[in-house]
């Protein structure tokens, strides 16, 4: 193993590193942008492929739904690269990493501040998780690094984005000036194509979700991976692998416990001026071994020790795993777990399982969210109860479902949303259209509309015209046509309420009765 | 004054009140005799016949497309993409239709063909579903989503929209070139030419449905279209205007094309739907008002058979 590291070999480590981190956080926003749809029935790209390769939501829903969902195969080459290598996913490729050294660029150049014990909170975290897995609660999406930043994403910052650039360039296009608004056009028009939505996005609780997640950033101002030393869950899964990993951390006789490697470490990793180190701690960033000013620090397979253990009191970690255990009983006590109590606006996506299964493997990463084709698939506070927080909704006033769009099935990573081709979407029920006749044009006011019918998309069309003779308030009698509900053919979209007349209360709306997926919901005994 | 002079007097006012008629349909057969009013093409052998030929033959009938476009014109030309349907199930014009008329176009010398619409569903499935941006940009057309931003308050005048946000692009346009598809509508009997211009309205159309016929007719006579082509390739005879099964389609094979509004729609509610044009109550307010005629026993048709 050689120590001597000549001027020649400062910084390289790190430089092949930032272009490691940098690629991938390329791929992950580029994949990010692609999950939109372009009209065509597939999307075409395997925009989940970040969360196929994660181990921690694969174990948790191995435990939570007691399945096997074939692209979290993939997670094992995760297992086995930090088994063999150490945590290099959270040095080298994890995109929320990557955003987390970013902004701790910013952060003040002081040593970090010494939180010794600190960073056993992840792994009370951890164990809290998959405690409660283990007995059907699927949380762990809540705070897993890649769920939370596409979650973080989809429904906070991509849209803060697409508004300010669609902000800008609609000045700039008003205020019509010859050659600047022709350029300003030219340029939006390829970020359009390239970046920005198709339409700007609107997401319920937009506002809260972006504010956690900038104060999760915000922390490496503080101090530097905050979330990685302190708060990652997927960090203390692999910090768990990474227990006999093969590339070691090694220290030769020329230190001169002057400190450096301490005062550099981002994660916390050496803990005394002697070097020594927490394997389970390190990120492999290696800056320690760039800049030692002896160059008595190396990474390589023939280390001279393991470094020291995870140091975790038995005790804290007994209280997290039953913490863990009692949350599931806590969240359940509620009438939304009783068999037959069903929320009128929890609409689920077509393609979901039934409401125990579904909560059992959503891991509200909110990639369905990111593609629904109309924005309709927004994130419930507590219409699923508070253990089903995040998970997607189909609320009709701001986007129905599209008739023959499958693209949720297509990217949901634990099938929760199962894929459909689109003949059978077109089949499923996911709720029942209901009309007011209390505001209803026709039936209210004796005013024609038949919107509802137009807009229905089933080809049996599952709103029918009734002819009645009314009587107005002043004038001759007329003919006039109503609409009416055929249950046994709708399948609860939702276009007819987001486009009857009723702007601010639609006359006609989608209610969860009937939906496909529940047993206890159905509305006709024989359809 | 004495008999003979009012009898003269009566005869020569008589006569001077009956010559614009005369004098009209003097000088309108003088100048309508080069042209059909309509032409109607058919393809006999359909496997052995494109859409576009079929297209091109309705339009030659009526004179070909030079009679309609100059050399450096600005074309707009509207399609139905109005809903995501695959070409089989005749919920919007046939792409094959479309690229005809924007060929014909360039041929004719059009300096820029621009091709969108409104859609009912998500625009990004209808454009493509349709077939319709696939074959346009093929041909050479710009295609592109309607914006948002392009859209002005026009004082359309009529008895019901007095003014509608419609769509700065049609109204810079030095043509405009109107292709609906044929379908019956539940709310409007049948869709054809006149319903069509929904496509370039802004605004929350669903309002228009409060007296649709009346809105259509209002529109159709602010827009004033230099062709019209009238797609019956596939025709929706149930369900319409989504329709959503093929056996709701019937295959005609027809192109209708002309240059009155009424009369074509007309022509086309009586040959491929076998209902009258007065049935239409648009097509019926249109007549009265004088925007075209709907009696097609004074309209010159050309059938052609490809």
């Amino acid at each position: 193993m050689d120590h001597k590291r000549g001027p020649m070999k400062k910084h390289t480590v790190r430089t092949i590193r930032r272009l490691s981190q940098g690629i991938f956080l390329l791929l992950f926003l580029f994949l990010f942008i692609q999950t939109e749809s372009k009209g065509l029935d597939e999307l075409g790209y395997p925009v989940r492929i970040f969360l196929d390769f994660d181990p921690l939501i694969a174990l948790s829903t191995l435990l939570s739904a007691h399945a096997i969902v074939a692209g979290f195969l993939f997670s094992l080459a995760v297992v086995v690269l930090t088994a063999l290598l150490g945590r290099v996913f959270c040095g080298w490729i994890c995109p929320l990493g990557t955003l987390h050294d970013a902004v701790g660029f910013f952060s003040r150049r002081k040593p970090a501040p010494d939180h010794r014990d600190w960073h056993r909170l992840k792994y009370y975290i951890l164990f809290f998780l998959l405690a409660s897995s283990l007995f059907t609660a699927q949380l762990a999406g809540i705070m897993d690094p890649i769920s939370l930043l596409i979650r973080s994403l989809s429904l906070s910052v991509y849209p803060l984005v697409n508004y300010i650039a669609r902000a800008f360039f609609d000045t700039v296009y008003v205020m019509d000036m010859p050659v600047i608004t022709d350029g300003s056009e030219w340029v939006y028009g390829i970020l359009k194509r390239a970046v920005l939505s198709f339409e700007q996005p609107y997401f319920l609780q937009g506002i809260v979700v972006g504010l956690l997640f900038f104060l999760i950033l915000g922390l490496d101002l503080y101090e530097r991976r905050f979330w990685c030393k302190h708060l990652c869950p997927l960090g203390a899964l692999l910090g768990i692998c990474s227990r006999y990993a093969l590339l070691k951390r090694s220290v030769s006789e020329g230190c001169t416990s002057c400190g450096v490697c301490r005062r550099v470490c981002p994660s916390g990793a050496v803990i005394d001026k002697n070097g020594t180190w927490r394997g389970s701690e390190c990120l492999y960033c290696m800056d320690c071994d760039d800049l030692c000013p002896e160059g008595a620090i190396g990474f390589g397979w023939k280390g001279s020790g393991e470094g020291v253990p995870i140091d975790l009191p038995r005790r804290s970690v007994l209280v997290s795993l039953m913490a863990g255990v009692a949350a599931v009983p806590l969240l359940r006590i509620v009438p939304r777990s009783r068999g037959d109590w069903f929320h009128p606006a929890l609409i689920r996506p077509p393609g979901a399982l039934k409401e125990t299964e579904f909560l059992r493997r959503c891991i509200r990463c909110g990639e369905c969210m990111k593609v629904c084709i109309t924005n309709g698939l927004q994130p419930t506070l507590l219409e699923a109860g508070l253990e089903g927080i995040w998970t997607p909704r189909l609320v009709p006033k701001i986007g129905y479902c599209e008739f023959r769009c499958t693209l949720c099935g297509q990217v949901c990573p634990t099938g929760a949303i199962q894929e459909l081709t689109a003949r059978e979407k077109e089949r499923i029920k996911i709720g029942l259209a209901v009309i007011d006749t209390g505001r209803c044009l026709p039936y209210a006011y004796g005013i024609p509309c038949l919107v509802c019918e137009e807009m229905c998309p089933t080809p049996e069309k599952a709103i029918w015209l009734e002819e009645v003779k009314v009587r107005p308030r002043e004038g001759e009698e007329i003919i006039l046509k109503r609409p009416k509900v055929d249950a046994e053919r709708c399948v609860g979209c939702g276009i007819c309420e987001a486009r009857c007349p009723v702007r601010s209360q639609p006359a006609i709306y989608v209610i969860t009765a009937n939906e496909s997926r529940s047993e206890g919901n159905r509305l006709l005994l024989n359809p | 004054m004495n008999r003979r002079d009012f009898l003269k007097k009566t005869c020569i006012v008589g006569l001077g009140l009956s010559i614009p008629g005369t004098v009209d349909s003097l000088v309108g057969s003088l100048f309508a005799s080069e042209y059909a009013d309509i032409g109607v093409a058919r393809a006999t052998i359909p496997e052995e016949t494109t859409h576009a030929a079929v297209t091109k033959a309705a339009i030659d009938a009526i004179g070909g497309m030079r009679r309609f476009i100059s050399k450096g014109d600005i074309v707009v030309v509207k399609p139905n993409i109005g809903w995501d349907g695959t070409p089989e199930l005749a919920s919007n014009t046939n792409p094959e239709v479309v690229a005809g008329v924007v060929n014909l176009c360039f041929d004719a010398g059009a300096k820029k063909v621009k091709i969108f619409d409104n859609p009912c569903v998500d625009p990004r499935r209808s454009y493509q579903q349709s077939g319709i941006a696939d074959a346009a940009s093929a041909a050479g057309a710009e295609v592109s989503f309607m914006d948002d931003r392009k859209f002005k308050d026009v004082a359309i005048g009529g008895r019901f929209l007095k003014e509608w946000p419609l769509y700065t692009d049609v109204l810079e346009a030095d043509k405009v070139i109107n292709i609906p598809i044929a379908k019956v509508h539940n709310s409007a009997i049948l869709t054809l030419g006149m319903k069509n211009w929904m496509g370039i309205m802004g605004g929350w159309r669903g309002r228009v449905h409060q007296n649709l016929d009346q809105g259509i007719a209002d529109i159709s006579e602010f827009m004033k279209p230099a062709l019209i082509v009238l797609d019956g390739i596939r025709i929706l005879t149930a369900h319409g205007p989504q329709g959503g099964d093929p056996q709701y389609v019937k295959t005609m094979n027809t192109v209708i094309a002309g240059t009155d509004q009424v009369a074509v729609d007309a022509y086309g509610a009586e040959t491929l739907f076998y209902i009258k044009g007065s049935k239409l109550r648009y097509v019926r307010i249109g007549h009265e008002t004088g925007l075209g005629t709907m009696d097609l026993s004074r309209v010159v048709i050309k059938k052609v058979s490809v």
